[in-house]
């Protein structure tokens, strides 16, 4: 046997003997360190890829929350108006009726307002209200008319830049908001007129209502057009479809569609929409139609999945009992999938929600000063409001923005936890 | 009577065809067995009832408008204060429509006020016209169906036929999306490409269309600066900051993390896909730039721009991150786990078991991952439009401005600009090149990532 | 014959007796015990067969033995088992190391989607066993030789192991576990995926692999049990009923419940 070995080739002879691995060697064994060594390291990559990845998230967060939250108050001042001295022709019984806005301004209140301003605080004192000022003070009136006849102390919203000076310093205006601060004249409360109001040139007046009206009259037409289309397809594709090149094309089409980019559904909405049909520019209408087809296949995508899911033991029991194919889809298929419907929905709903490019397209983007009448009113949306303010020049916007787009994210949020919450009540295990 | 109280009132009126088909039906039949349920003769006659008049509303609302306009146009009124340059000619006319309309009260072209009642008139003509039309639709309709309602009648058939014929119209929408988008991308795309020579367009590297251009010059309309902005972008820097990070959370979620973490751990990074992109832009313009400024600046970059490709792509990575973590996590859940058994039995450790094994075996899938990553990225509007800049240049310094695809369509396209110019018309050719790589792209993708399924099925 | 005498105390300091010795081994998935009390005994140059019916524990006890139940989280290993006189559960035993000298051949053909090179010089690779090139071509050549795979795959190294055919694939997994040289191999059904042609070439391969390793099969195939082992191992219900010479078990039983099950009463 050892003589056979050793007439063998050198290289053979290696390959059939080969000398039985010392694991103990110190080689070895640094060997085996290292490469528990490398194991860490790339554990300790991956963990610090996760905990990267939710640090961007807590800190995109942590951002929006810090300048946004601030974008919800308005610095007041607290103005002083002797009423009975500044003669406003204006009676008790008139501020009661209608018009007495008209009544108001037509009788002076804004010159009034001014000269308090200035007497109170001195030369500089029309700077550091605001100019709507006197509408507060107005409104103020208007619900206790018995103090034309007296003196009171208002509190009204003060100028941008004491605003800005008051909530985070660094402005020309900042040594004269801390005298006010000192003198007890500056207050802090909730900004009413943000939830409220509309856009506007000046960053205190801005209210998030006009944007939020128009994304929900946009949302409004996408649901109606996208859900039942979305879902008659998916019933269709899913349920009765033959598989031919018609079924094929209809499949590649829906399934490219979920991967167009949105900005390409803007320019269709604005080639066939507005330069074809000749719907009205800048409207709801536009908008939701856009945003419907680029939603749907979202839905259709869902809906298969939903459909697909139902097992075909219910189908053969209802046949079986004599239901036509169209009953055993519109009585058994469609109520068992709709949770996993409603989902998709919501998911596909919430992207639309937050889209801004296609809006851009059709002209979603114009300033409009108060909100949508209706659905062929002109009108702009939430995220596009945000594009839009992000853009200004005024520091006082940078909060109102962020302050937007925490609006848009509570509404974001709420959608998804509904459609979590959907999915994990109705989720059937078959 | 306002398009939305007829269609209220044909409603009404399929419900009460509805309710009467019924009553008819148990008078004819009695205590005999009718072939089809009650419920079937009701709809049969309502949508017979509602869906012409509909349809034709439908229709009549969207033509409508150009008919009044023809109309107002042949009054002798029009005749004589209607300007002939188009442009004037047109606004004039939508000023005079929305003066009718009450949408306006104080028009910028008196003359409007001139227009409106021949349009206030014309337009009333028309609604009225439309709400016989209509009407006379619906009587006629539940006229025909309501007599056709007798015991033996098959109204379930009939009524399941045009549920399929619903079906069947609805999913049609999907090939006539794709069909607008096509048709309208190569139609505008056709006419900028009769002023544009498409070679210029593809191959030159000077981009300016906002500049005046005397004939004979170089219209500035050379997209490749653009191309190579998006591909530097969404392309390269968001990839190089979405890949390792996507690869690596997968890895670690699925073969390291306790499935608590997991559990927790995988809705949130899916957060990340959910944010708007606006919020993102916002976010990368306002945050991430001037700290990539003031570090450039810091490194000794003169001149940095505030607003680099480095913030724009970085953003859009981040944003991507959700999109290759839950592609790898697919993949790496495909390789059979008989593969890992093979090599930890082999005495590997986990990550020479992920890296030598798993990660090969799941390459297919996860490069099919990146594919559909990177026509999402290069799709992409908002963080470019926000945060990347307009400055068309042919740059691979992360530093300095660059301009994508998608930041001059949406520059090209808004402002007031006339919809015929090269101008415009430029925004549909850069969406008709960035339609084609995106659907190759995802085509090429799918195409991998199935293949790579089937070898482990 | 004689009956193999399980209860030997064991000593730690003196060499051992046996290659791998298993006493009270108990497996729990969660809170269920999968087995219970098990001891055994693994020899060099012999072959152990382990039979039973299916789910009777004994794919479960054969991963206990090169610790593959730690990459189930739920599983949980009680008892002393020891590889040369070292316990494989201590803190001391590298398991990666263990799984080295403790190789493994699973149900299905499992080779990686890599080159037949690839796969024979993973092993060697990750455990630096080979210096130079020319030495990974000696190991990948003798261990192809070894799976009596070399004369059908040598000209075609560079191919993929996926495009084997089972049996090969299987031969080629065979190759793959004893590239890195180990002392111990286990086979979990290891011809269960196979055809009869390609499972007598596994028993033959099996039969020429004796000489040098401790071999331990697992099989729900009775007469490859007597076919190729020495020793035979019954199991039933998380329990070792009956463990003895092959010819032994299968000729004169001392348990009703082994018997039962040979002259098949169940399974």
């Amino acid at each position: 046997m050892t003589g056979m070995v050793a007439q063998m080739p050198d290289r053979d002879r290696k390959v059939a003997e080969r000398v039985p691995t010392d694991w103990k060697t110190g080689a070895m064994q640094t060997r085996i360190r290292r490469r528990y060594a490398a194991e860490r390291r790339f554990r300790f990559m991956g963990l610090a890829a996760v905990v990267l990845s939710a640090a961007f998230l807590a800190f995109l967060l942590v951002t929006m929350l810090a300048q946004g939250l601030r974008g919800f108050t308005e610095t007041r001042l607290a103005l002083p108006i002797d009423f009975a001295a500044a003669g406003l022709e204006v009676t008790p019984a008139q501020l009661e009726q209608r018009g007495a806005d008209a009544a108001l301004a037509s009788a002076g209140l804004e010159r009034v307002v001014d000269n308090a301003a200035v007497a109170a605080f001195g030369p500089d004192g029309m700077d550091l209200i605001s100019d709507t000022a006197w509408i507060r003070v107005g409104e103020r009136l208007k619900a206790d008319p018995g103090l034309l006849g007296g003196q009171a102390v208002i509190a009204v919203p003060a100028s941008a830049g004491v605003d800005l000076a008051a909530k985070s310093g660094d402005t020309p205006l900042d040594a004269r908001v801390a005298e006010l601060r000192a003198q007890n004249r500056l207050t802090t409360g909730f900004a009413w007129g943000f939830l409220t109001g509309a856009d506007s040139t000046d960053p205190t007046r801005v209210g998030i209502w006009g944007a939020l009206k128009g994304s929900i009259l946009t949302m409004v037409v996408t649901l109606l057009l996208a859900f039942p289309i979305g879902v008659l397809s998916a019933v269709y594709l899913e349920e009765y479809a033959p598989r031919n090149r018609w079924t094929d094309l209809i499949e590649v089409s829906i399934n490219n569609l979920a991967a167009v980019p949105s900005i390409i559904f803007g320019l269709l909405g604005l080639a066939v929409f507005l330069a074809t049909f000749q719907m009205p520019r800048s409207a709801a209408l536009v908008g939701g139609l856009t945003l419907a087809l680029m939603t749907m296949p979202v839905i259709v995508i869902a809906g298969r999945n939903a459909v697909k899911a139902v097992p075909p033991s219910i189908r053969d029991a209802a046949l079986g009992i004599g239901a036509s194919r169209v009953q055993v889809v519109f009585h058994h298929v469609i109520p068992l999938a709709l949770p996993g419907i409603l989902t998709g929905t919501i998911i596909g709903m919430a992207r639309a929600l937050g889209e801004t490019a296609p809006l851009l397209m059709i002209g979603m983007r114009a300033f409009i000063a108060g909100p949508p009448g209706g659905f062929t009113s002109p009108a702009t949306a939430l995220p596009v409001q945000v594009f839009l303010w992000s853009d200004e020049v005024s520091r006082g916007f940078v909060e109102k923005t962020s302050a937007a787009i925490i609006v848009l994210l509570v509404f974001l949020l709420a959608m998804n936890g509904l459609a979590i919450y959907l999915r994990n009540k109705f989720e059937q295990r078959w | 009577m306002s398009t939305l109280a007829l269609l209220i009132l044909l409603i009404g009126l399929g419900i009460v065809a509805w309710v009467s088909a019924r009553l008819r039906l148990s008078r004819l039949a009695g205590e005999e067995r009718t072939h089809s349920l009650p419920l079937y003769h009701g709809w049969y006659v309502a949508l017979w009832t509602a869906v012409p008049p509909i349809l034709f509303l439908i229709l009549w609302v969207n033509i409508t408008p150009a008919l009044v306009s023809y109309a107002v146009i042949d009054t002798p009124v029009a005749a004589r204060i209607l300007p002939s340059e188009p442009l004037e000619r047109s606004a004039l006319l939508a000023e005079a429509r929305a003066l009718a309309k009450g949408q306006i009260e104080a028009p910028f072209n008196a003359d409007a006020r001139l227009l409106a009642p021949a349009y206030a008139e014309t337009q009333s003509r028309y609604d009225l016209g439309a709400t016989a039309l209509a009407l006379i639709l619906a009587f006629a309709g539940f006229a025909y169906a309501f007599t056709r309602v007798r015991p033996d009648f098959r109204a379930r058939t009939r009524v399941e036929r045009i549920v399929m014929a619903a079906l069947l119209g609805a999913s049609l929408v999907a090939i006539l999306t794709t069909v607008g988008i096509v048709a309208s991308l190569l139609f505008e795309s056709f006419r900028f490409f009769s002023m544009v020579n498409p070679l210029d367009f593809l191959f030159g590297t000077r981009w300016s269309p906002q500049a005046t251009v005397l004939p004979g010059e170089d219209p500035g309309f050379g997209a490749v600066p653009l191309f190579w902005g998006t591909i530097f972008i969404g392309a390269i820097i968001a990839m190089l900051v979405a890949i390792p990070l996507g690869l690596m959370s997968a890895v670690y979620l699925t073969q390291y993390a306790r499935p608590a973490v997991r559990r927790w751990m995988k809705p949130i990074l899916e957060i990340l896909a959910g944010v708007p992109t606006v919020v993102y832009g916002y976010f990368a313009a306002l945050t991430v730039a001037p700290v990539i400024r003031d570090a450039a600046a810091a490194i000794g970059i003169a001149n940095a721009s505030s607003e680099s490709a480095l913030a724009a792509g970085l953003v859009m990575g981040i944003m991507i991150i959700p999109f290759v973590s839950s592609m790898a996590d697919d993949s790496i859940a495909a390789v059979p786990g008989s593969m890992r058994d093979g090599s930890l039995a082999m005495g590997a450790t986990s990550s020479e078991t992920i890296r030598r094994v798993l990660i090969p075996a799941a390459l297919p899938g996860v490069v099919g991952g990146v594919l559909l990553a990177v026509s999402r990225a290069i799709g992409e509007t908002m963080i470019v439009v926000m945060a990347a800049g307009l400055a068309a240049n042919l740059t691979a310094n992360p530093f300095a401005s660059v301009t994508t695809v998608t930041t001059q369509i949406v520059q090209l396209l808004t402002g007031d600009q006339e919809f015929d110019s090269a101008k415009t018309l430029a925004a549909f050719a850069l969406g008709l090149v960035l339609f084609v790589v995106t659907l190759l792209l995802n085509i090429v993708a799918l195409r991998v990532v199935k293949r790579y399924r089937e070898a482990y099925e | 014959m004689t009956q193999v005498h399980i209860d030997t105390p064991v000593q730690p300091d003196a060499p051992a007796p046996h290659k791998m010795t298993a006493r009270n081994v108990d497996v729990f998935y969660g809170s269920k015990q999968a087995i219970k009390d098990v001891s055994i005994d693994v020899d060099m140059d012999r072959v152990t067969a382990f039979i039973g019916p299916s789910g009777c524990g004994k794919s479960t006890f054969l991963r206990t033995l090169n610790r593959m139940n730690d990459t189930v989280s739920s599983a949980r290993v009680t008892g002393d088992i020891r590889l040369d006189g070292d316990d494989i559960y201590s803190p001391q035993m590298d398991v990666v190391q263990l799984r080295a000298r403790v190789g493994m051949v699973f149900q299905k053909p499992n080779p990686f989607p890599k080159s037949i090179y690839e796969n024979v010089a993973y092993g060697p690779r990750i455990h630096g066993l080979a210096a130079a090139r020319g030495e990974m071509d000696e190991i990948v050549e003798g261990s192809l030789k070894r799976a009596g795979l070399w004369e059908e795959v040598k000209d075609r190294l560079s191919d993929s192991g996926t495009a084997l055919s089972g049996g090969q694939q299987q031969r080629l997994c065979i190759a793959r576990a004893i590239a890195v040289d180990p002392e111990v191999i286990l086979m979990d059904e290891p011809c269960s995926a196979l055809d009869p042609i390609a499972t007598a070439k596994i028993e033959e391969l099996i039969h020429e692999l004796r000489g040098r390793y401790a071999i331990v099969i697992v099989t729900h195939n009775m007469q490859q049990a007597a076919r190729v082992s020495q020793r035979t191992a019954f199991f039933h219900l998380g329990t070792l009923v009956e463990y003895g010479e092959t010819s032994e078990i299968f000729t004169n039983p001392r348990e009703v419940r082994t018997k039962d099950y040979i002259t098949g009463r169940y399974g």
